[in-house]
């Protein structure tokens, strides 16, 4: 630890960044983006932290973690369908299906290492993502699930509505609050110590005495149900729950988006990696049509020249890229 | 369901079995010889579909006059033609993937992994932006196509064959590992790299050599089964889960292990299709973890460098 035995709870980058997007709609639009891309931002920063808890954090590859953010979403949706349509019922019923669903698969992976566990994760994701296709009946197959409603916010004495962009743009705000100030207390805990020991060599840590697997599984459960946080968020925000997210191709956006804000080296990576990639999708997308062409490029230069992502551009490592060497 | 009624659905899944056996032998030869994941090999196998398609129908770029010409030639011969020549039009694209990996040989092989993913998406955005998003289809030769009668039932004739195909182009790939000074070469350099390079083998060109016969094999299935799963912008994606499922259930690095898998799968497909054809797909999954719960390497896996 570069900064002694305990790491503050509050540091002036953290404020600096919260602050930085409370101004965000009151420019968005003169610098002619539009006020739903910073929502869809904040949702995906949230669920790049969560992810990072896995891949950064705990050196674990999840290659399906688009299934825990669509549980998230239809749990958001069905809940509130179904139920009832309570906004904190809804968002604790994503929290809760996804949480189950990482338990599931956690049971079953917890004991892989290295590329093992990422195939293992891809085959899971497919699992997911293949039901929400075929339960026509649950989830409205491709079709998705429509006529979700963007609840009102209930505080006791205040309602927020939050059918207005920029409403809920400050309602995910907050859930980005306090989302980012868990995981930072989360990995800067002895908890966190633990994941970062199995994060650099599994089997010492065992051989230290730490039940390895539970850890592995907490941690997935923990990343999974936060993701579903997002998820429910997402289905909040578009107003439906379709199966896309939870598809190959959504999962792989979110380690891509987790690597290129350098996820590996900064907690606050994968928060730059969501603003990069969604920009570059509406920015390269806006003067060419194949806009995954030239994000692809760019993420194929990346991984060859700098693999620590564009975070490890401004901030040192506090030691030389461990995570480099050859096991 | 009787077992005659069961028999077409075990016929079928044998033969989609030999084909998946193929789908997954050139993503096999990468990861096992290598030990790179190839998360590009769908794309790989989709470009060589488009090449076969275009060669075969024709719509090649070449001038109008020779076109004709071409368009006049027997469509068993530009069948044929496509066969040949849509791999070898393909193996460029695996020499330059070989060369923009080699910066991540000897790193975690999690970066292999995405940086191949990134490929993956050039290639399919290229495919959309070089063929547009619609479908296709390779037309097959009339010796070949169209279906038969046995038994009662009707069987699609280029199915047969293409398992045919399958079983041809696995026995070379077998013969070329295990029976060529090459496959030596290049099972000893995945051994022990550095005992084959003091020997004064240049190892960097085996491996190019192995990555270029991996691509041609995925290019080689995408011809082989574009007459049957249609060609499309996705099919790279919807073809490489498959494979790798295949590889990760036979065991990494092992051939039989990827005909065994590749088998098991087909099966499993092909019976579960006879109860629940909407599900069929999932099968493969649940067979996947199944198996790798209980033998965490695969049917025939050993120990490698991907469990770091």
């Amino acid at each position: 630890m570069r900064t002694g035995r305990t790491v503050p709870t509050l540091t002036p980058a953290m404020i600096a960044i919260w602050l930085a997007f409370a101004t965000v709609p009151l420019w968005i639009e003169k610098v002619g983006l539009y006020q739903y891309l910073g929502v869809e931002i904040l949702i995906f920063a949230t669920y790049a932290l969560a992810y990072n808890l896995v891949l950064g954090h705990s050196g674990l590859p999840s290659f399906g973690h688009g299934a825990f953010f669509g549980l998230g979403a239809y749990g958001f949706g069905l809940a509130q369908l179904n139920l009832v349509p309570d906004l904190w019922f809804c968002l604790a019923a994503a929290v809760v299906v996804a949480s189950v669903g990482g338990a599931l698969v956690a049971a079953f992976i917890s004991h892989r290492r290295g590329i093992y566990y990422s195939l293992l994760t891809i085959a899971f994701g497919q699992v997911f993502w293949f039901i929400a296709i075929k339960s026509h009946a649950i989830t409205g197959g491709e079709d998705g699930l429509l006529k979700i409603a963007r609840l009102p916010a209930r505080f006791g004495v205040a309602t927020f509505d939050l059918t207005h962009n920029i409403s809920l743009f400050y309602f995910v705000l907050a859930i980005f609050v306090v989302v980012s100030l868990l995981l930072w207390r989360l990995v800067h805990s002895p908890f966190g110590r633990i994941l970062k020991a199995i994060k650099q060599n599994e089997t010492r840590a065992r051989f230290v005495g730490y039940d390895v697997w539970r850890f592995k599984a907490a941690v997935l459960v923990l990343s999974a149900g936060l993701s579903g946080l997002a998820g429910g968020l997402f289905a909040m925000a578009q107003s439906s729950a379709f199966p896309d997210v939870m598809s190959l191709h959504y999962s792989g956006y979110i380690v891509m988006m987790t690597l290129v804000g350098g996820g590996l080296v900064t907690f606050w990576g994968p928060v730059l990696g969501a603003i990069v990639f969604l920009l570059a999708r509406d920015v390269i997308g806006a003067v060419t049509t194949g806009w995954m062409l030239w994000f692809g490029l760019l993420f194929v230069a990346l991984v060859i020249h700098k693999p620590e992502g564009l975070g490890g551009m401004f901030i040192r490592p506090a030691r030389p890229a461990p995570a480099d060497a050859k096991k | 369901m009787s077992i005659v009624g069961l028999l077409p659905h075990l016929v079928n899944g044998l033969a989609l079995g030999l084909l998946f056996a193929l789908l997954a032998l050139g993503f096999m030869l990468i990861l096992g010889l290598m030990e790179q994941i190839n998360l590009a090999h769908g794309s790989l196998f989709a470009l060589g579909a488009y090449f076969a398609h275009a060669i075969a129908t024709p719509r090649l770029p070449l001038p109008p006059d020779m076109l004709q010409v071409w368009a006049q030639v027997p469509l068993g011969w530009r069948f044929t033609a496509a066969m040949f020549l849509a791999p070898v039009l393909v193996a460029p694209f695996g020499v330059i993937l070989e060369r923009l990996m080699r910066r991540t040989y000897g790193r975690d092989p999690l970066y292999g992994l995405l940086l191949t993913f990134g490929a993956a998406m050039v290639i399919e955005e290229l495919i959309r932006i070089a063929w547009g998003t619609r479908d296709y289809m390779l037309p097959v030769p009339r010796g070949i196509s169209g279906g038969f009668l046995m038994l009662d039932l009707i069987w699609s004739t280029y199915r047969f064959w293409a398992a045919g195909f399958a079983v041809i182009a696995m026995a070379v790939v077998w013969l070329v590992i295990e029976r060529t000074r090459f496959g030596a070469l290049v099972k000893a350099g995945a051994h022990d790299s550095e005992i084959v390079q003091a020997l004064g083998h240049n190892l960097e060109k085996l491996r190019v050599w192995v990555f270029v016969l991996g691509t041609v094999m995925a290019a080689v299935a995408g011809v082989i089964l574009a007459p049957i799963w249609g060609i499309r912008p996705h099919m790279g994606v919807d073809a490489v889960i498959p494979a790798f499922v295949i590889i990760v259930l036979g065991g990494v690095g092992s051939f039989w292990g990827a005909v065994l898998g590749g088998l098991l799968v087909g099966m499993v497909v092909g019976l579960s299709g006879a109860y629940a054809s909407e599900w069929s797909m999932l099968s493969m999954y649940l067979l996947l973890i199944l198996i790798v719960t209980f033998r965490s390497r695969g049917l025939f896996g050993k120990k490698s460098v991907l469990e770091a």
